[in-house]
């Protein structure tokens, strides 16, 4: 089945922009991408600053989506969305940056999701999920736009 | 439940944040109520108009003792006799939730009470710090034995989950609701109870999952009282006027707090601040992953550079909003700074395939 924004908002109930394009194929993309404030790393590219505990719980991936991070605004959640059974995802991560959120493995395509960023597809895999930081002067801080 | 605990949160708020006139008879039948049950006389009562009011006036005819001078708020005798009488009916209520009712107690503390404690915090708790010396709000808890939402709690629980009051708790517990939804913040000595009339505006926005609010207004005072002083607050962080009313560069480049800094150049925009403030340019290059957009680094000040970039998704007119973040003063290199954000190095950070 084609997997467009419409597809996807319909599956999970989230809404999505309007004047976002709903109707075209979401690329699927093999690497990193980010999504507004979130970035999607393959493990291998960031396998040394990152450690999965032994005893790590991983959950599977609901139909309705796994909400990664919401604006600061409290509304426009990023969301992990998947098919059932594809793939599970774990917040128990230690990453030297401190800026891991979670990581996720999945077996069939999995799509990242924002009312205003709109959606992009991840091939199959393993990807730790950052935040983003900022910096002035000594003082530091995660960007939640 | 979760739903019905919910709708009596927002009834709270929506007393908490009241910008109504206060209803004098009730409240000062109320808080005389209070002193009785602490075996006092009805005290004489003096309105005020805000918060700065009550705190840098004296009541007429009062010839304030040393002990009760406003500074010395932690140390008067009234709040915390009053506070201990709060506490004891918590402890009694509590006692009567049992096991029975204590999953919806759980619920209850998280969905009411605590998202009521956050909202007050970033509302009404800040214009008494912007009032008050804001450690002296912190180390005295008379302010939260005022907070709605313990309040809430307990009336959520009373509603909800069927816990059993008795008469006598009740009657008191009435006479706290009461206090909470008539009047602002108050303040008793012996003879003479301050209390402040409520704000006569109050702008916030939504930011938490359950339902928090904080103040932000883009256009004028977040919160302001009948006698004209007022908060000015950018999504939940309290700056000076000049943010709001007219953001500029220069008065950007004098302050000294980051936060306020901040807040002033999202007022401005990124990119319209950096044109009026005039940044050098330090480097521009092509964004991985963003056809079409560059990522350019300007000089900020010292120890600080900002890195303009543009958003992977185009907004509502078409347009791809831009961005401002601020980096190490180290960097030169655009991608290098972009990749530092997400703790990558120039040489990942540039294999990005895709940005939405």
């Amino acid at each position: 089945m084609t997997v467009t924004l419409a597809s996807l908002s319909q599956q999970t109930g989230l809404a999505v922009l309007d004047h976002l394009e709903q109707s075209v194929t979401i690329p699927v993309v093999d690497g990193l991408q980010a999504q507004g404030d979130l970035i999607v790393i393959p493990l291998s590219v960031i396998a040394s600053s990152i450690r999965i505990w032994s005893d790590t719980k991983w959950t599977d991936v609901p139909p309705e989506g796994v909400e990664l991070l919401r604006s600061e605004a409290g509304g426009n959640p990023h969301t992990l969305v998947a098919d059932p059974g594809t793939c599970r995802w774990a917040t128990n991560v230690a990453d030297s940056d401190r800026l891991a959120i979670g990581v996720f493995t999945t077996s069939a395509v999995a799509y990242l999701l924002h009312p205003e960023h709109g959606a992009t597809g991840c091939t199959p895999g393993t990807y730790v999920i950052r935040r983003q930081r900022e910096q002035e002067g000594r003082r530091a801080r995660l960007v939640a736009d | 439940m979760q739903r019905e605990a919910a709708e009596i949160r927002e009834e709270w708020l929506g007393r908490a944040l009241s910008t109504l006139p206060a209803d004098r008879p009730a409240a000062e039948a109320a808080v005389s109520g209070l002193y009785s049950l602490i075996g006092l006389a009805p005290p004489r009562f003096h309105w005020v108009s805000s918060p700065v009011a009550a705190l840098t006036t004296v009541p007429p005819g009062m010839r304030p003792r040393p002990s009760e001078t406003v500074e010395r708020l932690s140390e008067w005798p009234l709040p915390p006799r009053l506070s201990s009488l709060m506490r004891q009916l918590c402890r009694e209520l509590d006692a009567q939730v049992r096991w029975v009712h204590q999953g919806m107690d759980r619920m209850i503390r998280h969905e009411v009470r605590s998202s009521l404690s956050r909202s007050t915090d970033g509302s009404l708790f800040m214009s008494l710090r912007a009032a008050h010396d804001p450690q002296l709000v912190m180390r005295t808890g008379w302010y939260d034995t005022q907070c709605a939402s313990w309040v809430a709690h307990y009336d959520a629980l009373r509603r909800t989950a069927g816990v059993f009051f008795a008469p006598e708790q009740t009657r008191q517990f009435e006479l706290w609701a009461t206090v909470a939804r008539s009047c602002g913040w108050w303040w008793p000595r012996e003879d003479v109870c301050v209390i402040s009339e409520r704000p006569v505006a109050v702008h916030t926005e939504v930011f938490g999952d359950s339902g928090e609010v904080r103040l932000h207004h883009a256009d004028g005072p977040a919160m302001r009282y009948a006698d004209g002083w007022d908060v000015h607050a950018w999504h939940g962080t309290r700056v000076p006027a000049w943010v709001i009313t007219d953001p500029d560069v220069r008065r950007i480049s004098r302050e000294a707090n980051v936060e306020v800094r901040r807040c002033a150049i999202e007022h401005i925009g990124w990119s319209s601040y950096i044109d009026q403030a005039g940044l050098r340019l330090v480097a521009s290059a092509p964004d991985p992953g963003n056809p079409g957009s560059e990522l350019r680094l300007y000089d900020m000040r010292a120890e600080t550079k900002v890195l303009l970039a543009v958003n992977g998704s185009v907004e509502r007119d078409g347009h791809r909003r831009r961005y401002g973040l601020t980096v190490p003063g180290f960097f030169d290199d655009p991608i290098a700074a972009a990749g530092w954000t997400y703790g990558l190095p120039a040489e990942q950070y540039a294999l990005l395939a895709r940005r939405t």
